[in-house]
């Protein structure tokens, strides 16, 4: 899944950055808790060095230009494309249409008029299931009838808010066959803890099975 | 009666030390310390919520208290620690100190300051009495999203009062920090410049710059829950929604800048005295302060990364931009330490870890600033711990710092270095071991929010950790109130002389505490050559 190894690749790259800033930073400090001098008064150090500050300046300026330049990137390829936050009527998309409410979730599968939903009770029974085909593009329309709410699946690192009288549209495309959790993401009142749903990706042929007898097997 | 002549008869008074006087006071110093007192009673309000908290999410699918109760602790907790702990405290100490360190008798509009106080105290008591309100106190977290929070999905007084309450202490911190800032511009004492003025002075400068500018938009925000509360179907046009978050994040990005300002000037007046030297690279640090003032007003959208309705790049860059300010202060902080003589005082073990502490934050800032991370971190325990890094391990220990730094100047009292050391070392435990999980529970998959999870989720061990820390950090807390206690009722032992760290700037060249008007005969405002007038006077007397 495309959004997913974005994700892994910048974090890592980030967590590399922080890493060595970090590091340097300690180092300051601990360098200046170990140099404490042990005769008082050093008056003579200058208290100002314009070159070096700007110089410094300059560099910091550098770094945000590097960090801006691959997190855009990388934003690039999850909003385009084929698949992506921005992506919408690719040929061949399943469409679902999901709506949000307090406090579950219902998937509807336009093209068959289909509809699954759930009750989202305590303890993650009465969760409704997300179907979909592995290796096919499919465009998540999302709604919601009541309050502001955020389909999220951790697993796959997709986050999108979903809002009332506003339809915000992606398209994703998952792998390999398997099920993930996924969350509600934006507190939404009493029972936002538990409004989750499952994500099955299955084979095309099973999907099609979904489709026409509204079980998978 | 000339202006001359009061000041002489306002001398020649003994100090009324009467509850009315405190009441009805008209000294900036006295309306600090009351903003102080209030604020520092509610952060050990607010940190019970946050323990009531972590003592829920301790184990897995708990049912200490109801989700409903969970999400009033929340909300109060976060809505009292921005709005009425660390926003109040952060322009209090500038009420304090600027008029001192810019030598002014007192702060510009002195009765519209004291007005400011009473607004926040009412706004306080507003949105903590909806806990007495059958319904419960308001629960839809210190953002109050719309439409969530209209009378549609959060009936009940609770709701109503925090947003009078919210709506109130803001036009009260707009008065504190407007007064202030007038004060540091055009109030100066002679030979004061612009560019003469403390670090810390600065600070507070560039805060109240975003104060003015950026609260008012969040009185625009209340202003829509509250039409929307009395008229239903407002919010049936998304414009709106949207149109609410940006008014929030127009003020709610900001503040937290307003909130950790100060203290990174407190940060850089502790380092420079207890390095025993000028503060490094004063200018550039100046300028990196208002230029980050100046950034901090446009990088709001980042906050809304996951709604699909703004320019993620462009919120993304001037984010991200924000390095350069926040380096350059780095860099000054190191150079000024680096190559000194330290002295390990209290006040200077809070500063060096905010500077290692509140680096996490940062750092972790920027990792969020990037969309395609935001996109899997935002709203989970990675943010949580991000801004509790920012505000906890960073602002709260710059508060810190602060507090001992300047706390025998307020006072005339010295707190205790024993119930001190034990404050620092069990805060500084208890911080990191709280909120460093929380990163891990956010990688994991944590939304933020939730009052239980289950134990096939695989976040129980982290949260029983930051459960534990949290109670690390209660005692260190407690460590810190007791102290305040028993150094108070010592008055005599530990009374504290003028200048007891042998610091830099004007407030330290008067009394502890300092006369009414600031400075007295006795104790004369000293020549201003530069940035650290005292300094710059011990150096004349022992070449």
């Amino acid at each position: 899944m495309e959004f997913q190894r974005v994700f892994e690749r910048v974090f890592a790259f980030e967590i590399a950055v922080a890493s060595v800033v970090f590091a340097l930073v300690l180092l300051g400090v601990v360098l200046a808790i170990f140099l404490s001098r042990k005769r008082s008064g050093d008056t003579r150090r200058r208290d100002s060095n314009k070159p070096l500050e700007i110089g410094y300046a300059v560099l910091l300026a550098g770094v945000a230009g590097v960090i801006v330049y691959v997190t855009a990137s990388a934003h690039q390829e999850v909003q385009h494309g084929t698949t992506g936050y921005s992506v919408a009527e690719q040929r061949g998309a399943t469409k679902v249409d999901v709506t949000a409410f307090q406090w579950c979730w219902e998937f509807q599968y336009p093209d068959t008029g289909r509809s699954v939903t759930g009750t989202c009770r305590d303890k993650n029974s009465g969760l409704p299931t997300l179907v979909v085909p592995t290796g096919q593009p499919v465009e998540l329309r999302l709604r919601s009838s009541d309050v502001v709410h955020a389909l999220w699946i951790p697993d796959k690192a997709i986050k999108m808010d979903v809002y009332p009288h506003h339809t915000n549209t992606l398209t994703v495309e998952f792998d390999e066959e398997g099920r993930w959790l996924g969350r509600c993401a934006e507190f939404c009142g009493p029972y936002h803890p538990s409004m989750h749903f499952w994500v099955r990706a299955v084979s095309p042929q099973e999907f099609q099975q979904f489709q026409q007898q509204g079980t998978v097997a | 009666m000339t202006a001359e002549l009061a000041v002489a008869e306002e001398r020649e008074l003994p100090r009324d030390r009467s509850l009315r006087s405190w009441l009805g006071t008209t000294d900036h110093k006295r309306i600090a310390l009351l903003i102080t007192a209030v604020a520092l009673l509610l952060l050990f309000v607010a940190g019970a919520l946050a323990l009531t908290m972590r003592l829920q999410l301790a184990q897995p699918d708990q049912e200490f208290v109801t989700n409903d109760g969970y999400n009033q602790l929340f909300t109060i907790h976060g809505s009292a620690m921005i709005y009425l702990v660390v926003t109040p405290l952060a322009l209090a100490y500038g009420l304090y100190l600027v008029p001192l360190q810019v030598g002014a008798p007192n702060v510009a509009a002195p009765r519209t300051t004291m007005l400011g106080f009473w607004l926040y105290l009412f706004g306080s008591v507003a949105i903590f009495s909806g806990f007495l309100t059958s319904g419960g106190a308001a629960k839809e977290g210190w953002t109050a999203y719309t439409p969530l929070s209209t009378s549609e999905y959060s009936p009940g007084m609770g709701t109503d009062l925090w947003v009078l309450g919210t709506f109130v202490t803001t036009v009260g911190m707009i008065l504190v920090g407007g007064t202030v800032l007038w004060t540091a511009l055009l109030k100066r004492a002679r030979g004061m410049t612009m560019l003469r003025m403390p670090v810390f002075s600065w600070s507070v400068v560039a805060t109240n710059l975003m104060v003015i500018a950026a609260f008012p938009s969040l009185l625009f925000a209340l202003g829509l829950i509250a039409v929307g509360r009395m008229t239903p179907g407002l919010f049936d046009s998304n414009l709106y929604n949207i149109g609410y978050q940006h008014l929030f994040w127009f003020f709610a990005h900001p503040v937290v800048y307003v909130m950790f300002f100060p203290f990174v000037g407190a940060v850089a007046e502790v380092l420079a005295t207890f390095a025993q030297r000028r503060f490094f690279g004063y200018t550039i640090t100046v300028l990196s302060l208002l230029a980050f003032a100046g950034l901090s007003m446009s990088v709001w959208g980042h906050h809304m990364f996951t709604t699909g309705l703004v320019s993620d790049d462009y919120y993304s860059l001037t984010s991200i931009l924000l390095i350069v300010p926040a380096g350059i202060e780095y860099f000054a902080f190191l150079g000024t330490i680096i190559g000194a003589r330290l002295r390990f005082q209290l006040p200077m073990l809070f500063a060096l870890a905010f500077i290692l502490q509140f680096l996490v934050g940062g750092i972790t800032g920027i990792m969020v600033a990037s969309p395609v991370l935001d996109y899997q971190m935002h709203d989970s325990y990675f943010v949580v711990g991000h801004f509790h890094y920012t505000l906890v391990a960073g602002s709260l220990f710059g508060l810190f710092a602060g507090l001992y730094f300047w706390f025998p100047k307020a006072t005339g009292v010295m707190l205790g270095r024993g119930l001190g050391h034990a404050h620092f070392w069990l805060m500084m435990v208890g911080t990191n071991v709280t909120f460093l999980p929380m990163f891990w529970l956010g990688i994991a998959g944590m939304p933020r929010r939730v009052a239980s999870y289950l134990p096939t989720d695989g976040f129980s061990t982290f949260n029983l950790i930051a459960s534990i820390g949290a109670g690390i950090l209660g005692l260190g807390m407690l460590a810190f109130a007791v102290n305040v206690v028993r150094s108070l009722t010592k008055r005599k032992e530990r009374a504290a002389p003028d200048n007891p760290w042998r610091a830099h700037t004007l407030e330290w060249a008067t009394s502890s505490p300092p006369p009414p008007l600031n400075f007295d005969d006795k104790h004369p405002i000293p020549p201003i050559r530069s940035y650290a007038p005292l300094l710059d006077l011990r150096r004349e007397r022992e070449p």
